[in-house]
């Protein structure tokens, strides 16, 4: 048996190349292939069109907008959570991580419902956010749905680059809580701010959910809608060429904003840290101003996500437009509406395509985890993180052009884009998890008369289980919300839950998308949140951290 | 190097190393290592951090390769440049320095399972594995999970763990590192009674002195991946090879003196006194008489009372004795007493010699 596990060796790093160059690597080279091909005419009318070309400074802008915006708030929101005597510290970091589950174009549309001319807030006191539809509006949004990520990064980065006895000994030293701040904690966060920062100026760059839904009705295009609506023309030879050009942009100006960070990306710092208690306050707790600061915490969740959550639903539930949002007026009208059309099967298509890329992407996870423990493999999950870095709209172009004839208006071009943008997000759980997973519990277990299947089976395979739960729900999670790739491959026959919401949408059909998009939600949050619990529970029972 | 035999009669020892080397991160880890563990032996591995210990284990256990020699347990070569036996099937039981107690199972399910590795129904592994527990006084924690045990229960539980499979050596990776001093105690007492009741031969690795010499028949001191010295607790502590060794096994001051070996004792010139100590005896590191060589003197073989004369440097109470740090002619000296302190910094004090030991030539401190 030892044998032939030796004598397999090389295949899983076999399996693994010819998959990730199947799904990410040929695609990529027929894009590039194809713009090349097509000739710097097609380039010239593509980017130097007036219309093209103003899409490309709208992205950027957009997106030095929402970074500008985005790291400041996730900074102060991370450092509040992991180094101050903050009252309720879990409540408050599941609020801030709350963005994370409601999807990017749920929140986009539940923000015109809420801000937006005849609003929720416009309704009841005549204020709306002036510029909701357009720039202003796709800042503010994105900056919602952004901020967790820079959360995530600079907390992972507080946990492990400045761990809290560094910060105690420049307080003992006669540092006031400000010095502290300023000279020892921003100075050793530096590589993750700015790898928050890159890789939110890259989230933005690809966002297609909040452009579509707030830009579109105002005139106002990025890259990402203008590859959207060139596709709805595919009849046009003119309109694919700009499409894919603008896809190899896309490409391009991500690798040059992450180019600088592509090493921290690649290699996250494991979460390891020096003693001190829980959330591991500097200085003796201050209770009057960390309760202004989680109260201004919860305020801003609440005007970020709480209330425009509560106007969809109130559009979902209210008869018709123009009615008081009062019980009176109650009826489930719009989600009859909603189901009438392709939405059931739709439904069932993305539930479907969700866990057949959750199951898919644990296996594919796993064995890049495997292979990259061994001294061929080193760099090939570096490999794998990168790929999550390609722009949506990119990936989904790169697929038409390169498997479009065989695969096109099927649901298998839509599992194979999951698959390459989502690879990592399973990849990433498993191998933190084989990290932290102490060697000698195999060992253990070899010395207690276990061979190495039995070995795998009743240790190392149950020790993991958190693990491999939470990367199937992340991945499960993702696949639910996907609208940027999907919107771009979906024929009429494989449209999934969110396409058919953004079509809704885009009808104008305020009531049955409202209807729609909350039932995506629900569903998506019932579906997740028992796997994060058992994931939770198990984690607890055998004393790891969250 | 000096080869130790094997306290037991038995012919077949329970464990044999010979030429053992074995490299680490491209690092030569353990160098030719020579050692044999008697069938009812506790041998000690003593070391510094980096020495090999853990390593040695680990190649003993099957985890690592070796890049020469041979490793026999009970008779049966288990290991060599080219061939390993897996460690599931080396028989032996093996206590983890962090314990490696699995999270996810109870402190039963956890004692039980090399038992069904055997092929124990699950009821009979874990009757077997109850047996245990109550034996080690912990057969209350038996539902408990890693999670909720405390270090020396933890312990315990790999303890435990370790016994269960049958096994025919035991491997103890520093298994007293992690507890603090009194279940320290403790842990010697349930080594020395398990060794007793099933006379199944020991490996431990430790970097504690004392320990060493307290748990063990036999001592072996590990320097860069080799064994320097084999010998039993006395031997290694009253006779040894060099200061090295000395300085590893305790506390120890070397003077310049004239000795001359008489029968066996030891007379010894020192700045021009003369006193007789014990420590000449037959396996001397050097015999004879010699000018001014280096001798090993531990702060127990010298008293406060004598011919030498001295001025305290350091006074150092530690409770059940007081350590007096001393200037003299010959050099520093540490002088140990079994009461409070008697002297200020700065006394003069006069100060005598029980034991010594003459060093072969200086090596390296450690």
């Amino acid at each position: 048996m030892t044998d032939a596990l030796d004598r397999a060796r090389h295949l899983p790093l076999a399996v693994s190349l010819v998959i990730l160059t199947g799904v990410v690597l040929i695609p990529l080279g027929r894009l590039g292939a194809e713009v090349v091909g097509g000739g710097w005419a097609s380039i010239d009318r593509a980017l130097f069109d007036r219309d093209a070309g103003r899409a490309v400074l709208h992205t950027v802008l957009v997106a030095a907008g929402t970074t500008a915006l985005a790291l400041p708030l996730g900074t102060a929101l991370a450092l509040l959570t992991e180094r101050s005597a903050v009252p309720a510290r879990s409540m408050l970091r599941f609020g801030i991580l709350l963005p994370l589950l409601v999807p990017a174009f749920v929140l986009g549309f539940s923000w015109g419902q809420a801000y937006g001319p005849s609003g929720l807030t416009d309704d009841l006191a005549s204020l709306a956010v002036p510029g909701l539809f357009g720039p202003i509006g796709i800042v503010l949004v994105q900056t919602v749905d952004t901020a967790p990520l820079a959360y995530l990064i600079i907390a992972a980065g507080l946990a492990t680059r400045s761990e809290p006895d560094l910060e105690r000994a420049a307080r003992a030293s006669g540092a006031s809580r400000l010095d502290v701040l300023r000279s020892i904690t921003l100075p050793l966060l530096r590589g993750p701010l700015v790898a928050a920062g890159a890789v939110l100026f890259a989230a933005s760059m690809e966002a297609f959910a909040v452009p579509v839904v707030l830009g579109v009705p105002a005139g106002f295009g990025t890259m990402t809608t203008r590859m959207y609506q060139a596709l709805q023309r595919s009849a046009e030879p003119a309109a694919f060429g700009e499409a894919i050009v603008l896809a190899l942009t896309l490409v391009v100006l991500a690798a040059i904003v992450l180019a600088p960070v592509e090493r921290s990306l690649r290699h996250p710092g494991s979460a390891t840290r020096t003693g001190g208690p829980e959330g591991s306050s500097v200085g003796p707790p201050r209770r009057s101003g960390t309760v202004l600061l989680a109260g201004a915490a919860t305020v801003y969740l609440l005007l970020g996500v709480g209330v425009p959550l509560m106007a969809m639903v109130l559009t979902a539930l209210t008869k018709a437009a123009g009615l008081a949002p009062i019980p009176a007026n109650w009826a489930l009208t719009h989600f009859a509406d909603a189901l009438r059309g392709s939405a059931i099967g739709a439904l069932g298509r993305s539930a479907a395509l969700a866990v057949a890329a959750g199951f898919a992407l644990l296996a594919l996870g796993g064995l890049v985890s495997w292979v990259e423990r061994r001294p061929m493999g080193r760099s090939l999950g570096s490999l794998v993180s990168l790929t999550f870095m390609l722009p949506g709209s990119a990936v989904a172009i790169a697929l038409i052009v390169a498997y479009g004839r065989w695969l096109g208006d099927t649901i298998a071009i839509i599992f194979i884009a999951y698959l390459a943008k989502f690879w990592t997000l399973a990849h990433r759980p498993l191998s933190g998890a084989l990290d932290r997973l102490p060697p000698d519990l195999e060992r253990a277990s070899r010395a207690s008369g276990a061979g190495r299947l039995t070995a795998l089976r009743t240790i190392t395979m149950p020790v993991l289980a958190p693990a491999i739960i939470g990367a199937f729900a992340l991945v499960f999670l993702f696949s639910l919300h996907e609208l940027t790739m999907s919107s771009l491959l979906a024929a009429p026959d494989t449209q999934t839950l969110a396409v058919v919401t953004l079509n809704l949408q885009q009808l104008g059909d305020r009531g049955a998308t409202a209807a729609l998009a909350l039932l995506v939600t629900v569903a998506t949050v019932g579906a997740t949140a028992p796997l994060l619990v058992v994931r939770h529970v198990m984690q607890r029972r055998m004393g790891q951290g969250a | 190097m000096r080869a130790g035999q094997p306290t037991s009669t038995e012919a077949v020892p329970a464990l044999r190393c010979r030429g053992v080397s074995a490299d680490y991160d491209e690092r030569r880890v353990l160098d030719g290592l020579d050692l044999d563990v008697g069938h009812d032996e506790v041998v000690a591995v003593l070391g510094p951090s980096g020495a090999g210990k853990t390593t040695l284990l680990y190649a003993i256990a099957g985890f690592l390769a070796l890049s020469a020699g041979e490793i026999r347990i009970a008779g049966r070569v288990v290991a060599t440049k080219d061939d390993a036996t897996p460690p599931e099937r080396r028989s032996v039981g093996m206590v983890f320095q962090h314990y490696a107690l699995w999270p996810h199972m109870t402190a039963l399910e956890i004692v039980a399972y090399p038992a069904r590795r055997t092929g124990a129904s699950r009821a009979e592994a874990r009757a077997s594995a109850m047996t245990l527990l109550e034996r080690l006084g912990i057969a209350g924690l038996a539902g408990r999970r890693p999670a909720e045990l405390s270090g020396g229960e933890q312990q315990r539980v790999g303890l435990a763990r370790a016994l269960n499979g049958d096994p025919k050596l035991h491997l103890f990776d520093e298994p007293t590192a992690h507890l603090d001093s009194a279940l320290r105690g403790v842990f010697r007492e349930e080594m020395a009674s398990r060794r007793r009741e099933t006379g199944v031969a020991s490996l431990v690795a430790t970097h504690d002195a004392a320990e060493a010499l307290a748990v063990s028949t036999r001592v072996a001191l590990l320097r860069d991946g080799a064994v320097a010295q084999l010998g039993s607790p006395r031997d290694v502590y009253e006779r040894p090879v060099d200061l090295w060794a000395a300085l590893l096994t305790g506390s120890a001051s070397t003077i310049t003196a004239h000795s001359e070996v008489v029968g066996d004792t030891l007379a010894l010139t020192i700045a021009g006194a003369h006193v007789v100590a014990a420590g000449g005896a037959v396996r001397s590191a050097r015999a004879g008489s010699l000018d001014s060589s280096a001798v090993l003197i531990r702060p127990d073989w010298a008293t406060l009372e004598g011919p030498l004369g001295g001025i305290v440097r350091v006074v150092r109470y530690e409770g059940p004795h007081t350590d007096y740090t001393l200037e003299t002619a010959a050099g520093s000296v540490i002088v140990r007493e079994l009461r409070a302190p008697r002297f200020e910094p700065g006394a003069r004090v006069g100060w005598s010699v029980q034991r010594a030991w003459v060093l072969a030539e200086p090596t390296p401190r450690p």
